[in-house]
């Protein structure tokens, strides 16, 4: 009875009080609650290991992590082999096959995984002891066999072929080029080649140098007590020796001096991956580092962030947008990120650029600063939940000799943020102008649109292994050689009979210079006899060959030809090349298939006896020769002339280029051919260098 | 030698006592309006998770809105009549929370993550949802496109992104499951505002949801404050529908081709397995256990281990209201053809069929669901998302302190019967994944 008269009076209490709500106003909250951090006990054995406790009986369940603490290691051409060697650790020990492992792991429901850095374990607390015993096995008694090797090379080479059409995973292998560079350890690629060279001596050197107890740190979390962990851990792990580790520095690399945009083609995405992204010079646990984690809440650390709110909420660009800081003890980075379709490609970044420079050059208003910081402290609390936040608590305090406090301070320090501070991280570490614009999407829908964001103007590509490439060089068909390219030409050309009908020639062209008119005239005569007259009015220039020896007057000085100058004549003057070449010695190389204007082109190396070579490029479609580069000594060093040959027309069976345009340097000079004169009896006299 | 000693000594030693996980406890009840409220206390961290379960996914959706029921679910972050476009998700995280949602085939899920002295905040904000969504038209147009991104994100620009899509399909030709919760983007833009609004009255109402708080509270005034925030919000008027769709047995096997932008074939297996409250499903689960979980599992032994073929490889039921599917898949290793993965793969599975599987092997599965289950319960937020899942579909709040002895009920012989009856060759998809590169 009375309980039925008190649920009568609460529901009658109810309505009067409750049907006065008024749903308009955000409730109140209740007094905050205090966070407290966990405590934890420590001790450190006689080799070194430092231990650290932490006691949670909520779940019958304990874990155990040991960290080591060293410098990066650079692997070079190996890279990769360190991040096998993690793996191998698992794969046997002295007393166990891996198949032992595995069923003995498996069998009381635990799990053990290794890394290079370090082993987790965990299992219900009831298997405390035969995880230690496995677990410190794998530590102390690792074995490495060659069959588990290559094992381990197979699966990471398929796993490298499966992520070159993974979008994300080619967008982090580029970032890691572009900012740190492949001889940074952060830098460093795992390619087919690299993980190929791999070898046990290799992975067996890195676990005898850098596994000891000295460097190592482990934590103890959950159903536990910490007498019980020292007793155990004394026993599983006293018998680890310990020893010296090298330490190594590295030059940090520097963001860019200028913005760039690095892009990847990957033809068939529907999708944008964008990362504008560059390193910092931002240690972990300094100062700026809880300011800089405020500043990028704000930027972009979240759904309601600004990122986020521009472009996926108020512009629609993407599923999601944002922005992140990493701290870190040699080199940190920013990156702001998201994946937009590709018509809006160049749109997201347009926006990323606008909130970078917005929040350098404006304070952040009070409320949002407030926000930012009460999710902050939010999150902290929420991480408590889990006993492994304590652990790393613990363990960073020790790794990185933080204060004892540091994070009982942390929600005080987050609190003392002001906006005076966040602008000046803003200024230190968001640069709009020295970034890596980094795309990976379908280069024919973003490319051009992508060209304003580079402040010199030119895209920079790369494939998937952070190779930087000239994306008008395309892949040769295959079985296709150098002779049947030549072949091809000559047949376009007219063919080797109506070739060989020519006897001599004279070339006359016209062109233009700086508002100059020029006249060149040329005279051949097989086999290789040539002289050349160019007139530009105030300055002419006359070459004879006449098949073994040459000449040059210019301005009335006489400079005979000598050396490779000599030799290369010999090759210009050749009547009808193509059929030449194996009598000049010369051997042709197809090396690539490049864009000329718009027309894919074979490109043909004719290596000269001199060990020069000119590179030819011949028309995929027609056949034809559409450009030459070669490389010429000069007074000035080395210069690279370029000739283009376009305009082709018949005459008398033959086809000769009516426009070539020779460039070298900045200067070009485009030449027409106004006319040519076949086999009119040119006298040797005409080629004579007496 | 050894090692089978210590088996033998542990087999004795482990199936008498099983650790004692602690309680859940939990209390629940019914608001006048029908809105199922479910409450666990745990003071331990000053954190509460507030969730509400709509007992709606994409299985109740028309086949001409497929996609309909997560677009909604972006719809619900829009605000409502108090809540200006937007600020949803800012008011929670500038509270100092963490807010998400999803969708699925059966349900839409909804949580925020408070510091615990935010609990009216969260009620308040889902109250608000519940009560009275706005919706306008620059809303709706923002979230199909946004909508429009998810898909090319997670799945079109993914290599093996549609695998679920494409399994789906061909596993089902009358029941919804037949497509996926993503659905096909074509149908938001047709979707009116006129049936927004007709599926937020028909599925969005208290007597079709389910309220779980965990956490950092006191029973007693979160009682109040629920009754405060909830208890006027109207039950809803209209009939639920549910789906009563039961699909025809597949005859015959449905094989086929997807190629994709990958580089190493796939293969997966289909097969059709009972309703999630069906008893099987735990012979099934350890099932799938025995082929994928740790390194000793028998697929992932055979077929990455000891033959390397396959990269990656496993199994899992998709464990649904209505019946679900089994996968099993194996991502070939470079030069690796399909078809001798898929064959390796079958002798797998027609083992668990023709062998009763060893004492210690099965000793070990035990042990595996054991550690399972203890694990999966140390987290407030998924406390409140397990408790109201077992309330819905099993109608057993309790399961989540009692479902490990369902488990342990299930026999060897079980294991052998549930891969003979369910993993049939006649009734089942298979789909070869393979590179665009080798189309033609």
């Amino acid at each position: 009875m009375i309980r039925k008269l008190s649920f009568i009076l609460i529901i009658l209490l109810s309505v009067t009080v409750y049907s006065q709500i008024d749903r308009s106003k955000v409730p109140e909250p209740g007094p905050a609650p205090e966070i407290q951090i966990g405590d934890y006990e420590s001790f450190t054995l006689s080799n070194g290991l430092q231990v650290f406790v932490v006691e949670n009986h909520k779940l019958p369940r304990v874990a155990f992590s040991l960290v080591l603490h060293r410098d990066p290691v650079l692997e070079n051409e190996n890279a990769g082999y360190i991040s096998i060697t993690g793996q191998l650790l698992r794969t046997a020990t002295k007393t166990r096959t891996k198949d032992q492992l595995d069923e003995e792991i498996d069998f009381i429901g635990a799990s053990i995984s290794t890394s290079p850095a370090g082993v987790f374990a965990s299992s219900l607390s009831k298997h405390t002891e035969k995880l230690l015993d496995l677990m410190s096995d794998v530590v102390l008694n690792a074995v490495f066999k060659q069959e588990e090797l290559d094992k381990i090379k197979k699966q990471t080479i398929s796993g490298i072929k499966a992520s070159q059409d993974d979008p994300n995973a080619i967008a982090n292998n580029v970032r890691k080029a572009l900012l740190y560079g492949k001889d940074h350890p952060y830098g460093e690629i795992e390619t087919e080649e690299s993980v190929n060279s791999i070898t046990i001596e290799l992975c067996k050197k890195y676990y005898d140098t850098f596994f000891k107890p000295n460097i190592a740190y482990l934590a103890v979390v959950g159903d536990i007590t910490s007498g019980e962990a020292e007793s155990l851990i004394e026993k599983y792990f006293s018998a680890w020796e310990k020893k010296d580790v090298p330490s190594f520095e590295y030059k940090n690399p520097r963001a860019p001096l200028i913005r760039k945009v690095a892009l990847v083609n990957r033809p068939n995405s529907v999708q944008s991956v964008i990362n504008v992204t560059y390193p910092i010079n931002l240690k972990n646990f300094s100062e700026d580092d809880i300011k800089v984690s405020v500043l990028n809440r704000i930027l972009g650390g979240g759904m309601s962030s600004r990122l986020f709110r521009n472009l996926r909420e108020d512009k629609a660009f993407t599923y999601g947008a944002y922005s992140a800081f990493a701290s870190d003890r040699l080199v940190g980075s920013f990156r702001a990120y998201c994946e937009a379709r590709n018509s809006v490609t160049d749109s997201a970044v347009t926006e990323f650029l606008n909130e970078m420079r917005k929040i350098r050059d404006e304070k952040v208003d009070a409320d949002e600063l407030e926000a930012a910081k009460n999710y902050l402290i939010g999150s902290f609390a929420r991480s408590l939940e889990s006993p492994q936040t304590v652990a790393s608590f613990a363990l960073n305090i020790a790794r990185y000799n933080l204060p004892k406090d540091y994070y009982k301070n942390y929600l005080k320090n987050v609190q003392a943020v002001t906006a005076e501070d966040l602008q000046q991280m803003a200024k230190k570490y968001i640069k709009p102008n020295n970034a890596y614009v980094l795309v990976v999407g379908k280069a024919d829908e973003v490319a051009d649109k992508l060209k304003p964001f580079s402040i010199s103007g030119k895209l920079d590509y790369y494939d998937m292994f952070g190779n930087e490439y000239d994306p008008t060089k395309k892949a040769l068909p295959e079985g296709l050689t150098a002779e049947s390219v030549i072949e091809k030409a000559i047949v376009a050309l007219g063919g080797k009979e109506n070739l060989e009908k020519v006897i001599d020639k004279k070339s006359t062209l016209k062109g233009e210079i700086q508002g100059m008119s020029i006249i060149l005239e040329i005279y051949q005569k097989a086999p290789d006899k040539y002289y050349q007259k160019f007139d530009m009015g105030m300055m002419k220039q006359e070459t004879w060959f006449d098949g073994e020896k040459g000449k040059t007057v210019a301005m009335g000085r006489e400079v005979p030809l000598e050396g490779d100058q000599l030799n290369e004549m010999k090759v210009e003057a050749t009547l009808n090349l193509p059929l030449k070449l194996a009598e000049l010695g010369i051997t042709p190389e197809l090396t690539s298939m490049e864009q000329v204007d718009g027309k894919d082109a074979y490109v043909i190396n004719l290596n000269l006896p001199s060990g020069k070579y000119w590179s030819q490029y011949y028309d995929v479609n027609s056949g034809l020769l559409l450009k030459q580069v070669r490389t010429m000594d000069s007074p000035q060093g080395s210069i690279t002339v370029t000739s283009q040959f376009s305009d082709y027309k018949e005459v008398e069976g033959v086809m000769y280029p009516h426009v070539i345009t020779n460039s070298f340097g900045p200067q070009s000079i485009t030449l027409t051919l106004e006319k040519i004169e076949i086999n009119i009896g040119l006298d040797n006299s005409v080629f004579s260098v007496q | 030698m050894k090692s089978s000693m210590i088996t033998a000594v542990l087999l004795l030693f482990i199936s008498i006592i099983y650790a004692q996980s602690k309680t859940i406890e939990f209390i629940e009840y019914d608001l006048e309006n029908g809105l199922h409220v479910i409450l666990h206390q745990d003071n331990s961290t000053p954190i509460v998770a507030v969730s509400v379960l709509y007992h709606v996914g994409s299985k109740n959706e028309d086949p001409e809105r497929t996609g309909f029921a997560h677009f909604f679910e972006h719809l619900m972050f829009e605000g409502s009549k108090n809540i200006p476009r937007g600020k949803y998700s800012e008011i929670v995280e500038s509270n100092g929370g963490a807010l998400n949602a999803f969708t699925s085939f059966d349900q839409t899920f909804y949580f925020d993550l408070l510091p615990s002295n935010q609990l009216e905040l969260g009620l308040w904000l889902e109250s608000e949802r519940m009560l009275h969504l706005m919706v306008d038209s620059v809303g709706i147009e923002t979230q199909r496109k946004v909508v429009k991104e998810e898909k090319k994100q997670n799945y079109e620009n993914q290599p093996y992104g549609s695998l679920l899509e494409e399994t789906f399909e061909r596993a089902y030709s009358e029941h919804p499951y037949r497509w996926i919760p993503i659905g096909s983007v074509q149908y938001i833009d047709m979707a009116s505002y006129d049936e927004f609004m007709d599926f937020y009255r028909t599925f969005y109402v208290p007597n079709n949801a389910v309220l779980s708080i965990a956490g950092d509270l006191s029973i007693d005034q979160t009682k109040e404050l629920i009754e405060k925030y909830f208890g006027d919000i109207p039950r809803g008027t209209l009939e639920i529908p549910r789906p009563d769709i039961i699909e025809p047995e597949m005859t015959s096997e449905v094989r086929d081709t997807v190629f994709d932008n990958i580089q190493l074939p796939a293969v997966i297996q289909a097969y059709h397995i009972p309703e999630m409250t069906s008893k099987d499903m735990y012979a099934i689960d350890m099932l799938t256990t025995l082929l994928s979980t740790g390194q000793s599992s028998r697929i992932y032994k055979e077929l990455v281990d000891n033959q390397q073929k396959a990269v990656a490889a496993g199994s899992f039921p998709l464990t649904l209201e209505d019946p679900g599917l089994f996968l099993s898949y194996a991502i070939c290793n470079a030069g690796v053809d399909p078809a001798d993965l898929e064959k390796s793969m079958q002798a797998e599975l027609d083992k668990t069929k023709s062998e009763l599987i060893s004492d210690a092997e099965f000793q070990k599965l035990r042990n595996q669901m054991e550690n399972r289950f203890v694990s999966s319960n140390s987290r407030v937020a998924g406390i409140a998302q397990s408790l109201a899942e077992y309330y819905v579909y099993y109608g057993n709040t309790n399961l989540i302190n009692t479902e490990l002895d369902n488990y342990m009920e299930v026999s060897k012989e079980d294991i052998k019967r549930v891969a003979n009856e369910y993993l049939t060759e006649d009734a089942r998809v298979v789909l070869y994944y393979l590179p665009k590169s080798s189309q033609n």
